[in-house]
Formats: structure tokens, sequence, C-alpha cells
């Protein structure tokens, strides 16, 4: 299999050689091949969001080697190859739902007609068809982030990017926005880095969860989940609770007041 | 909507007609109370009553000849309003560009913006000769330079300031994961303008050319006033003033038409904030 992204002894320093000099993220070393749902999850401060920005190339690596979808991450960037979502859905509140979701295909210069037809269908993939024609903030922040992921997904990236995009929702929609994940991503065939501070999220949607220390930022354990289909069911299944031991544990093993940041949700 | 829109009219009479009863009022007890007056004088001569004003207006201007005062001042605004507009089009035109470089090249920001302020402290009666003086032996081809430039020249100096600051805050809105957005889809510095920070200037535009429209009015009656330019109200105010001792009730006429210019003008950018806005969440709606 390809790797959509690989990266090797990656750092990155903010402030080199200054008094407020934060060693975020040192000596990275990782692979995401093709397909596969990835979760980074660490305290507070260890560098998950700076390594996502890294990916996307929004902010450049102090050291080492970085290839996203085969190219350099400029290049990826430049090719629209990975789609990103926030915690914050960002959509703009002067365009309509979907005129948000054409955005990055406008940008490519896609066609009216086509980029109408290509956002209606991702619009009916994330379940919200009947909101084309409303306005951001007349939806409900849960269905604001999907059509964040929406919009992320428009121009048919072959790489996800979300940086705890579910943080600000309740928890019962939460759990329902992570099964629509796992439904869109099995549909779609996307590779997914995927930042968040719950355990349970990192353990239901993914493939490999990584977790990560603070100062600095580098992976001390990836857990390999292989829990087959997710359903509702498997949350309370003993094999999901085993797995999110050994997250936890993980994270404890960090240190002192390690699991700060982390909630057990 | 409907009963709304009465409720607002009905109100909005009701400012007018304090204010004309307080005039009257200050008229009336004026002398009554003792045996003093008021520090600002209340006779005919210096504030006539409404109704002298009002039937004023229906006089002819000049004695014996047609055209009544009605007549001169409409006309005299509706000049001074034209001025005004091309001066705050031109000004807001100057404003949001600077904005946008300003926006474009942090260093300049830091480097103008004194100088912006510092333009906006520049007397306007000194400057308004000024700028005649200078545009008076301009010709650009066959164009000449006409007083009513200078005019709209003055009105633009006094309305790209308030622009050019409101764009300013307002293109340095978005927050930064709106911008990492556009980056993260490799916009372009023209299409992240296009597409994100001009639509996020809005809301900061529409108060700030509130501002400019008003000062485009002041800029434009104060410079007609002081250069003598031909045309206008601010004119108009300047011939009513030498006839006051005569006449006192004209001169009122005329401010109340350079009144009714500021309102008018400041509530045709109030239709246009209904126009620009009635896509965004109501204030308060959103965090
Ligand atoms: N632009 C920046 N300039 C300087 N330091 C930064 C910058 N961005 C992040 N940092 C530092 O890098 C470290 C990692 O930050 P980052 O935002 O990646 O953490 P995180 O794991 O995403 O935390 P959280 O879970 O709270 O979102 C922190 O110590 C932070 O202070
Ligand atoms: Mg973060």
């Amino acid at each position: 299999m390809t790797d959509v992204v690989a990266m090797s002894g990656l750092s990155k320093v903010f402030n080199p050689g200054r008094a407020n000099q934060v060693d975020a993220l040192l000596e990275i070393d990782l692979k995401v091949s093709a397909g596969t749902f990835v979760s980074l999850i660490g305290p507070s401060g260890c560098g998950k969001s700076t390594l996502l920005r890294v990916i996307a190339d929004l902010t450049p690596p102090t050291g080492g080697t970085l290839s996203v979808n085969g190219k350099p991450a400029a290049q990826a960037r430049a090719d629209q190859d990975y789609g990103m979502a926030f915690q914050a859905a960002g959509l703009f509140d002067w365009r309509k739902v979907v005129r948000n979701v054409e955005l990055p295909l406008e940008l490519r210069r896609m066609g009216k007609a086509e980029r109408r037809t290509r956002a209606l269908a991702m619009l009916e993939l994330v379940k919200l068809p009947d909101f084309a024609e409303h306005y951001p903030w007349e939806l409900s922040g849960g269905m604001q982030q999907r059509v964040a992921i929406a919009r992320a997904l428009a121009a048919d990236p072959p790489l996800l990017l979300m940086d705890e995009p579910f943080g600000a929702l309740d928890e019962m929609t939460r759990e329902h926005m992570q099964a629509e994940l796992t439904r869109i991503c099995a549909a779609t065939q996307k590779t997914v880095v995927f930042v968040t501070h719950s355990i349970p999220e990192a353990v239901y949607l993914s493939d490999r969860v990584v977790v990560m220390s603070p100062r600095p930022g580098r992976i001390v354990k990836v857990v390999d989940v292989d829990l087959g289909a997710r359903t509702d069911d498997m949350r309370e299944q003993p094999q999901f609770f085993k797995k999110v031991t050994e997250v936890r544990e993980a994270l404890r093993g960090i240190g002192a007041g390690a699991p700060r940041g982390v909630d057990d949700r | 909507m409907k009963a709304g829109g009465v409720k607002r009219i009905a109100l909005g009479l009701s400012g007018f007609v304090a204010m004309a009863a307080t005039w009257e009022l200050y008229k009336a007890i004026d002398g009554k109370l003792g045996p003093w007056h008021f520090p600002a004088h209340a006779d005919d001569a210096s504030m006539p009553h409404l109704l002298t004003i009002g039937r004023r207006f229906l006089q002819p201007e000049v004695r014996d000849r047609p055209g009544t005062v009605l007549q001169a001042v409409i006309s005299g605004s509706w000049y001074t309003f034209r001025v005004a507009v091309v001066g705050l089009a031109l000004g807001a035109m100057i404003g949001l560009l600077l904005a946008v470089v300003m926006e474009r090249f942090r260093l300049l920001e830091r480097a103008w913006l004194p100088y912006i302020v510092l333009s906006q402290t520049v007397p306007l009666i000194a400057l308004a000769p000024l700028i005649s003086g200078w545009g008076g032996g301009l010709r650009i081809g066959s164009l000449h330079w006409r007083p009513w430039m200078s005019v709209a020249a003055m009105a633009a100096y006094l309305s790209f300031f308030p622009v050019a600051v409101g764009a300013l805050r307002g293109l340095q809105s978005p927050q930064a994961h709106h911008e990492d957005l556009m980056r993260s889809y490799a916009a372009s510095w023209g299409q992240t303008l296009w597409k994100l920070r001009l639509p996020a200037a809005v809301p900061y535009l529409i108060p700030a050319l509130q501002l400019a429209a008003a000062s485009s009015i002041v800029g434009a009656i104060v410079s007609e006033i002081s250069i003598g330019a031909k045309g206008g109200v601010g004119r108009l105010i300047l011939d009513y003033f030498q006839r006051a001792s005569g006449d006192p009730a004209q001169v009122y006429t005329a401010f109340i038409g350079a009144a009714l210019l500021g309102l008018v003008t400041v509530g045709l950018i109030k239709a246009l904030e209904k126009l620009l806005m009635r896509n965004r969440a109501a204030p308060g709606l959103h965090p």
C-alpha cells in the first residue's frame, strides 16, 4: 500500500534560539497508508495541531522529511490533495450552505453547474440535502460541522485532516457524528488524520491511535485497533474497552499529570 | 412589518415635534420668568417663529423675482448632494484602496496610519481655499478645474478617513481558522480578498460609510462656504447670512435644507446596509 502521509525525523521548533522557544515536535516518524484512519491523541499542548498544520503545509517544519500524497507538502496543498476541518466549523456566514460547500471548487475554477451538482451530492452524503439554501447561522452546531465535512470532501481529496472537529459538540451529537464519519469514510475510501482529546472517540474511529507526549512532542505509542465494522453496540463490547484501556495506559505512562487535557469520555 | 413602520415614523415625527415645541417654548417663556432674558437671544431676529420660517419657504427668494426659497433650497441641496456623492464615492474608493494595501503590507499599516490620522486634523476651513487655489490653474486636456471639483475633493478628503480605518479593521477581521482554510485551498491573495476579507469587512464598512457620508456633506457645505462656490446650499447659507438682519427666517431655511441633506444621505447608507446585510445573522445570534 502507498503512504498518503510519510514523515521521518520531523521536528518543529517555534521561535528557535529565543527565550520563548518551544520544541513542539521532535523526531516524529509516522506513516499513514491509503485508506486508513489515524487518530492523534495526547495532552493539551503536545503538538497535535502543530503536526496537522505541518502536514497541511500551513506551517513549515524545522527538520526532517515529509511527503503528502507522494509529493512535497507544498505541492500537495497547491493541488488540494487534502480537505481540512477544524473545531470551529468555520463556515462563511454570508454564503448559503451549498455555496459554502462549493467554495473549494470555486477556487479550483470548476464550472458553475458542475460544482453545484457536486456540492449537492456532498450535502446528500452528510444527510443535509434540505438545508442547501439555508444560511449557516440557521443550523445547529452539529449540522454546521457536517457542512464543514461536506466542504472538506467537496474537491474529493484523498486525505482528510481534522482537528477536533467534534470537540464543541454534546455527547449525543458527538457519537452520532462519529458514526456518520465512519460511514462517510467507508463510502469514500478516504485517508484520515484526526486529532481528538477523547479516548473512546479515537478508538471508535481509528485503525491506529497515535499517542503523543508533550514538550517536546513525540510519539510514545501506536495502538492498532482492529475491531471490524463500527456499530453502536461496539461501544459496549469488551474488546472496545480493552483498547480504550490500552490507550489510557499509554497516556498515563507519559508521566505525572499527563492525562490532563484528555477526557475519558 | 407594517405596524413597525408606522411606529418608526411616529417616533421620528415625535422627535421633530419635541424639537419644534422646545424652540417655541424657549421663545415663549423668554423674558416672562422675570426681568431678565435667556443668554441666547430669543427675539424674532435671532429665532424666528417656526411658522415664519415655514412661510418663508413659500415666498419668493428675491422680492419681485420668480422662484421661491423652497425651490432655491431644494435645487441648492440637490446640487450639493451630487457633489458630495461624487466626493464620497471617490473618498470611499481611496479609503478602501488604502485599507487593502495596508492589510496586504503590515509594515505600511504602521507607516501610513499615523499620517492618515494626521490628515484629519488639518483645519478644513484653511484647506478648502488651498485646494481651490491649487486646482485653479489645473487643466487635464480640455477639462478645466471647476470650483465644484474643489468641493468634491474636500468631501473626499473628509470621507476617505473613516472608510480607510473601518475597512482595515474589517479586512483584518476574519478569524485565523478562516484564513487557514483559504490557505489550505492554496487560494491566491486576490481570491482570499474577494471571497473572504471583503465580505467579512462589510459589517465594518457600513458604519464607516455612514460616518463618511455625514462627513462628505459637512465637507462639501463648509468648503462651498469657504471658497464661495456657486450653486450649492453652502452658497445659499452664505448669501442668506448677508441678508440676515433684514430676513432672519431665510437663513434658517438654508439650515433646514442642509440638515435634511445630511439625513437623506445617511438614510441612503441605511438602505444600503439593509441590502448588503440581508443575508447576515442577526447580531448576537452568532458567537
Ligand atoms: N504559532 C506558535 N508560536 C509559538 N508556539 C506555538 C505556536 N503554535 C503552537 N505553539 C506551541 O506549540 C506547542 C504545541 O501546540 P499545539 O497547538 O500543537 O498543541 P495541541 O496538542 O494541539 O494542544 P490542544 O490539545 O490544546 O489543542 C504548544 O506548547 C504551543 O504553545
Ligand atoms: Mg490543538
